[in-house]
C-alpha cells in the first residue's frame, strides 16, 4: 500500500483584490472583486514506504499548498488524498500521530526555554511512554551529534542547530511520514551536509518516508531517489534525477586549455561561449562531441581537456522555464 | 486524566517562561494590586454616601467584588493570553502546529499557556470574599458554599465561551483588537450587580445581556445565591444559557478552523 496516493488534487483560493488609494478602500468596503487563483491543480501521486522524494518548482508552484493538504491542514477544493490510509482533512487523531510536519521558516520549539522543555510538553502531548522517549532522545541526539545543546534556550541557538532541534522535536513520536518545507533555508554548507546525513541514516535505519520540497539542488542531489516538479500548480515531471538530465541537459560544458591565447573562433562552425585567459569554454551537444574532439585532435597546442555535464541548478530552472505556463487564473467574479 | 497531566505540564512550561522575565511578572503581580486598590478606594467613596446601592450594602458588595475578581483572575490566568495571541497564530500562520497535534484542539489553544502573573487575582478575590462574607456574619456551610462554588464555575465557563467566541472570529478578522474591545465590555458588565440595570431606561441593557447573551449573570448569580438574595430563575437561567453557549461556542470554534482550513496558504 502506498504512503501517500492522491488522484487530481486541486485546490483553488479565492482571493480579493484590493483597490490602491484610499478611494479603493473605501470601495472595498462594499464591493469586494474575489478571484479564484488555482494553487494546486489535479495532482497525481503515489510514494511508496521508505522512499525519499523531492518535491520541485518555482516559487508559488503549489508545493507547500499540496503539503499542507497531505497533513491535512487545508481542505482540497477536489480530489481524493490518502495518507498513510487516511483521509488527511478528516484530521484523525491516529493520522497526527503517524506523521510529522517541519517547515524551514517557522518554528514551533518554546523560543525562551531549553528545547528539552519543548520535548517534554511534546511527549506528554503525544503520550509518549517515558522509557522509549528517553531511548529516542538519546537515539536522535546521538545521531545529530547535538546533545550539549539540549539545555541552551531556543532563541541563543544558531539556525543550524535550531533546525537540528526542530527535527528532533518532530521524530519524537517516531512517525512513519516526514514531510519537510525547505527544510535546509538559510543554512550553511556545514549545517546541510550534517542534516543530509542525519535524513539518510534516519530513512536508511528506519524506512521513513520522506516528502520535501527545497530550492538547494544540494539537498536533491544527495537524498532523493525521485523528483517530482510543479509548475503553476500542475505536475510536470515525475522520475529520477538523472531523466530530468537526460531530457533537458542534452549539453555538455566543454573546457579546453590551451598553451597559449587562442581566438574564440579558433574551432570551424563552433563559437567558444566563454574565453578565460588561455581557456576556452563551449557548450556542446551530445551529437556534436564527436566532430568537436576530431577538430581538437589535430592541434598540438592543447594541454587540458575538460567534459562536464552542466549543474543541475542550470537543467532545472531550464526545466521550469520550459514548463511556463500562463499563470492559471479564472474569469475575476464579482463578490457582493 | 492525561489531559490535566497535559495542563499540569502547561502550567510548569509556562512558570518557567515566565521565570525567566523576572522583573516583567513582578511588574505585572503590582500592576493587578494597585488596581484593586483604585477600585476600593472608589467602592469605599460611594458607600461612604449611601448605606445601599441597588439593594447592595458595602460588605455585600466586597463580596461580589471578591466574586468578580476570582473569576476573572481565573479568566486571564488560564485563557485571556491564549485567546488574544490565537489571531497572531492565524495571521502568521502558525496555527497550522497546533493543529497537528494529537490533541482537542479547543484544548490545547485555549489552556496552552497558563498566565502565572495573573493568578495572584484569584487569591485576593478569595480574600476579598471572606472579608465581605465575615462581616456579613455569614457562615460557611459546606452545602452553601459548595452550590456557590457550582454556580461561579457556571458563570466562569459561560465567560470563557464568549471569549471562545470572540476569539474563534479572529480566523476571519485576523486582526482581533476590536474583538479584546468586545471583551472588556463583558467584564465590565459583569463587574456590576445585575440589579443596577432595574431602571426602565437600562431595559435594553438587562435584556440583551441579561437573557440573550447573559454576561450580567456570570458573577451576580452565585452572589446573589451566597447572600441569600438570589431567586430561582436566575438560577435556572444561568444553567441553561451555560449549556447552551459552552455546546455552542464549541462548535464555533471548529467552524472556525474549518474556514481556516479552507482559506490557509
Amino acid at each position: 500500500m502506498p504512503v501517500i496516493k492522491t488522484q487530481n488534487l486541486t485546490k483553488e483560493f479565492k482571493v480579493f483584490e484590493k483597490q490602491p488609494g484610499l478611494g479603493g478602500a473605501f470601495r472595498n468596503l462594499f464591493n469586494r472583486k474575489a478571484k479564484k487563483v488555482l494553487a494546486v491543480d489535479s495532482i497525481n501521486l503515489e510514494i511508496q514506504e521508505g522512499e525519499i522524494v523531492g518535491f520541485l518548482g518555482p516559487n508559488g508552484a503549489g508545493k507547500t499548498t499540496t503539503l499542507k493538504m497531505l497533513s491535512g491542514l487545508v481542505f482540497p477544493t477536489r480530489g481524493t488524498a490518502e495518507v498513510l490510509g487516511y483521509t488527511p482533512w478528516k484530521r484523525p487523531i491516529e493520522f497526527r500521530k503517524a506523521f510529522s510536519l517541519v517547515m524551514g521558516q517557522k518554528n514551533q520549539l518554546w523560543w525562551d526555554l531549553p528545547a528539552s522543555d519543548s520535548f517534554f510538553l511534546l511527549r506528554e502531548i503525544y503520550g509518549i511512554d517515558r522509557k522509549k522517549f528517553a531511548s529516542t532522545v538519546d537515539e536522535l541526539t546521538t545521531l545529530f551529534q547535538c546533545r550539549d545543546l539540549l539545555a541552551q534556550p531556543v532563541r541563543e541557538l544558531s539556525l543550524g542547530e535550531r533546525m537540528k532541534m526542530e527535527l528532533t522535536a518532530a521524530l519524537l513520536h517516531e512517525p512513519k511520514l516526514l514531510l519537510l518545507d525547505e527544510p535546509t533555508i538559510g543554512l550553511d554548507v556545514v549545517a546541510q551536509s550534517s542534516i543530509h546525513k542525519f535524513l539518510e541514516e534516519y530513512n536508511r535505519s528506519r524506512k521513513i518516508t520522506i516528502l520535501m520540497t527545497s530550492h538547494y539542488m544540494r539537498d536533491v542531489e544527495r537524498l532523493c531517489s525521485r523528483v517530482v516538479i510543479i509548475s503553476s500548480g500542475k505536475m510536470v515531471y515525475d522520475g529520477t534525477l538523472d531523466g530530468i538530465k537526460k531530457r533537458h541537459g542534452n549539453e555538455k560544458t566543454i573546457r579546453v586549455l590551451f598553451r597559449k591565447q587562442v581566438s574564440p573562433g579558433i574551432l570551424p562552425g563552433l563559437q567558444a561561449s566563454e574565453v578565460r585567459g588561455e581557456e576556452l569554454q563551449w557548450h556542446v551537444s551530445r551529437e556534436e562531441i564527436p566532430k568537436f574532439i576530431s577538430h581538437l585532435a589535430g592541434r598540438d597546442d592543447v594541454v587540458d581537456i575538460s567534459i562536464e555535464d552542466p549543474p543541475i541548478e542550470e537543467v532545472i530552472s531550464k526545466f521550469f522555464q520550459s514548463q511556463v505556463i500562463q499563470a492559471p487564473t479564472l474569469p475575476a467574479q464579482v463578490e457582493s | 486524566m492525561r489531559y490535566l497531566r497535559l495542563l499540569v505540564s502547561f502550567a510548569r512550561i509556562s512558570l518557567m517562561g515566565e521565570l525567566s522575565f523576572r522583573v516583567n511578572f513582578l511588574l505585572k503581580i503590582l500592576v493587578e494590586v494597585l488596581w484593586l486598590g483604585i477600585l476600593l478606594i472608589f467602592y469605599k467613596t460611594i458607600f461612604s454616601k449611601s448605606s445601599s446601592v441597588s439593594g447592595w450594602d458595602e460588605y455585600q458588595y466586597l463580596f461580589f467584588l471578591g466574586a468578580y475578581y476570582t473569576l476573572e483572575g481565573f479568566v486571564e490566568t488560564f485563557f485571556l493570553e491564549n485567546c488574544v495571541e490565537f489571531s497572531e497564530l492565524v495571521r502568521s500562520g502558525n496555527l497550522d502546529f497546533f493543529l497537528l497535534k494529537p490533541i482537542d484542539e479547543q484544548f490545547l489553544l485555549t489552556f496552552r499557556k497558563i498566565d502565572w502573573s495573573t493568578a495572584p487575582k484569584i487569591f485576593l478575590g478569595l480574600g476579598l470574599m471572606s472579608i465581605g462574607a465575615m462581616d456579613l456574619g455569614i457562615t460557611f456551610e459546606p452545602f452553601r458554599v459548595f452550590w456557590f462554588l457550582v454556580l461561579l464555575f457556571m458563570g466562569f465557563s459561560l465567560a470563557y465561551s464568549f471569549l471562545l467566541v470572540l476569539t474563534s472570529l479572529g480566523v476571519w478578522l485576523v486582526r482581533n483588537q476590536s474583538l479584546m474591545e468586545i471583551w472588556w465590555l463583558f467584564t465590565n458588565l459583569m463587574r456590576y450587580p445585575r440589579s443596577i440595570y432595574q431602571p426602565s431606561w437600562a431595559l435594553p441593557i438587562r435584556v440583551v445581556f441579561g437573557v440573550f447573551i447573559p454576561a450580567l449573570l456570570a458573577v451576580s448569580v452565585p452572589a446573589e445565591y451566597f447572600l441569600g438574595k438570589s431567586d430561582w430563575s436566575g438560577i435556572a437561567l444561568l444553567s441553561i444559557s451555560t449549556g447552551f453557549f459552552i455546546w455552542l461556542s464549541r462548535w464555533f470554534f471548529f467552524y472556525s478552523l474549518r474556514h481556516y482550513q479552507s482559506a490557509s496558504s
